[in-house]
């Protein structure tokens, strides 16, 4: 019997029992809608916060931060004891494959106007080092950056100019704004103001920023920040290399570790963003590890339909061997009516689990991220921005996973079928 | 010339619960081809059990069978499965395929043994004429009488060109009047087309359009009878 009468004659069994077979193959949808909406869901997500950091990101800085590295000051619950200072950049402009080293003193403030108070980050840092290092994103979208700012310089992260995108300024050019710095102990806390000039508007950067420039961040010379912030310490320096190659990162990284030892810690983009994607892997492998439970759930209802199947059907199986139909040919014909059921289950899950997942991300997640008020938001950004993503190789894998397990959880029931004896199954009322 | 079945000492036990039931007791049996056998016997007098040996749907608990001179008992699954598209069944309860209609179930062997589709529709219409009914080929089997189906069920045994014909209790389920029928048609077929025939029946007057009937009782051949009316 050729394959196109196998499917023909499997097809025929299929059709004589629509609602069951309809039933059989909700299951496979079901399982394969749930792992399509997740995964490209996760994938949505994972193109997103990629892209988010790497906006805020150059490739080719690395971050010097004093210590073993804010876990290990948590787990350890002291502070570090050594600190970088703005001479520590002479050292490490030294070293062979840096193009530039800044650094950068942040500190929480206060920025406030009329009767309300934003908390934002201040971020010390000398203006055309900065600059040059993140060319792409630091930009002026209003205001002019002076090579020797004035002490009482400030320039602003978009967001504290228009927070809410609609027109209603926060800040401007030309504004001077209240800033305060609380010091102190939390039972004597120290209130201190200053008054800065705001000189410039940075253009919209979006994204979360870890170590780059961001659109919530106020920027000041260092030299004032070391000031008012009481401190000769820096908090980061920020060091841009020649290249972004990943020889470049590791010769840096080792020379850093030979002047320094393990009193600062070395952060690269790169290395962060491996870790970040794979993190988001794993969580996309473990939502996908359970979608699958729906799909074994499925297999079971498969393979339970087709003992039924093959019980009600014994008389036939008998016919057919009479007729000179071999064991393995039963036996094709039940499987392909497993994947008939798989296959075109698979494809209508594929198409249910991209609906699901539009629908979420359209429907439901604005639903979440409703009520963004704060200059200072964040989260709500990344997921009103997922887009489900379902690549070609999920596409086709789901599908072929699909009609796979299909296949497997028939293949016993088919198997019975097919060592059926051809007298008993004659005899079968 | 070899007969096409021989049987030779054939035994068969079952176990109906756990009591033994010995269906067959020693058969020997030669049918040559164009022959017509008729296969008479009380119920129980284990003439199923034998036809299901001849028609290797069972294997011998003792003794052989022999088809074409070929003995069953030394073939594998996959060669009695071969072995039957050579073999043409009619079964008491026609056995046709309910979803299918009369034409699909008589291409069905057909499919079966691989035969290409253009030749399988030219060999079907074929065989429905010879039976009669060209004009119910479009037909379920639940649309058609009994007659009808016994008519489309011969047809498809006919179908693989097969060695012989084996008839359990072919008029068992029809009106006498289908049946006279059905026999001159077994009969025409038997003489034109020189048919080999095995049926089996209870019904004597059935058994008489044979040409040689074989009475069977207790699992042991009985009688053997030429019938020289016919």
């Amino acid at each position: 019997m050729d394959v196109v009468d196998i499917f023909s004659y499997a097809w025929g069994g299929i059709k004589l029992r629509k609602l069951r077979a309809a039933l059989t193959t909700l299951g496979i949808v079901i399982g394969i809608a749930a792992i399509v909406a997740l995964l490209s869901l996760g994938e949505g997500f994972r193109i997103v916060i990629t892209s988010q950091f790497e906006r805020g990101f150059a490739l080719d800085v690395l971050t010097v931060t004093a210590g073993r590295g804010l876990l290990a000051n948590i787990i350890t619950g002291s502070g570090s004891e050594e600190y970088l200072a703005l001479n520590d950049t002479y050292t490490m402009n030294e070293i062979a494959g840096v193009r530039q080293a800044t650094a950068t003193l942040s500190k929480s403030i206060g920025i406030s106007q009329g009767n309300k108070t934003y908390m934002v980050t201040a971020v010390g840092i000398n203006f055309t080092e900065y600059s040059t290092i993140y060319s792409t994103s630091f930009q002026l979208e209003d205001g002019s950056m002076s090579l020797n700012p004035a002490n009482d310089s400030i320039i602003l992260g978009y967001r504290l100019h228009d927070p809410w995108k609609n027109g209603t300024i926060l800040f401007n050019v030309g504004d001077y704004i209240n800033l305060t710095w609380t010091t102190g102990s939390i039972t004597k806390p120290i209130v201190k103001r200053y008054t800065f000039h705001v000189v410039g508007v940075l253009k919209e950067i979006g994204g979360i920023s870890i170590f780059g420039p961001s659109d919530i961040q106020a920027y000041i010379p260092i030299t004032t920040a070391q000031k008012i912030f009481e401190t000769d310490q820096v908090s980061q320096i920020q060091v841009q290399l020649v290249s972004s190659e990943q020889e470049t990162i590791d010769s840096v990284t080792n020379s850093i570790k030979n002047i320094y030892g393990d009193k600062v810690t070395v952060i690269s983009p790169s290395a962060m963003l491996n870790t970040f994607s794979s993190i988001l892997s794993t969580v996309q492998l473990l939502l996908a590890g359970l979608a699958g439970i729906s799909l074994l759930v499925a297999g079971i209802g498969i393979m339970n339909i087709m003992i039924v199947s093959v019980i009600e059907r014994t008389r036939e199986i008998g016919i057919l061997k009479s007729l000179g139909m071999k064991n393995k040919t039963v036996m094709t014909i039940f499987l392909c009516e497993a994947a008939l059921i798989g296959l075109v289950g698979a494809a209508i899950g594929i198409v249910f689990g991209l609906g699901l997942s539009n629908f979420v991300t359209n429907f439901v997640f604005p639903l979440i991220s409703t009520g963004t008020s704060q200059p200072n938001g964040q989260g709500n950004r990344v997921i009103s921005n997922i887009v489900p993503v379902l690549t070609p190789t999920v596409c086709v894998g789901a599908f072929f996973f699909g009609i796979a397990t299909s296949v497997l959880f028939a293949l016993y029931p088919a198997w019975r079928a097919s060592k059926l004896k051809p007298v008993e199954a004659l005899r079968y009322e | 010339m070899a007969p096409v079945v021989q049987t030779i000492n054939l035994h068969k036990t079952y176990m109906l619960g756990k009591v033994p039931v010995n269906a067959l007791r020693g058969v020997d049996l030669e049918i040559e081809s164009g022959d017509f056998v008729a296969i008479v016997g009380p119920s129980g007098s284990g003439k199923s059990t034998l036809l299901n040996l001849i028609g290797a749907l069972d294997r011998p608990t003792e003794g052989k069978v022999i088809i074409d001179g070929v003995d069953v008992s030394t073939l594998n699954d996959d060669e009695l499965a071969e072995l039957r598209r050579r073999i043409g069944f009619v079964f008491q309860f026609f056995n046709l395929i309910p979803r299918l209609t009369a034409s699909e179930n008589v291409e069905l062997p057909l499919a079966i043994a691989g035969v290409k589709k253009r030749q399988r529709k030219e060999k079907t219409s074929e065989l429905l004429k010879a039976v009669g009914l060209s004009e119910r080929a479009g037909h379920n089997p639940t649309e058609l009488s009994g007659g009808e189906q016994q008519r489309v069920a011969i047809a498809r045994a006919l179908a693989n060109e097969p060695r012989f014909l084996l008839l359990d209790e072919p008029t068992g389920n029809i009106d006498s009047k289908t049946a006279d029928m059905l026999i001159l048609l077994l009969r025409k077929l038997n003489e034109e087309r020189g048919v080999t025939i095995i049926m089996i029946t209870h019904d004597l007057n059935i058994a008489k359009q044979a040409k040689r009937i074989v009475r069977i009782l207790d699992g042991r051949i009985i009688e053997e009878t030429s019938n020289i009316a016919t």
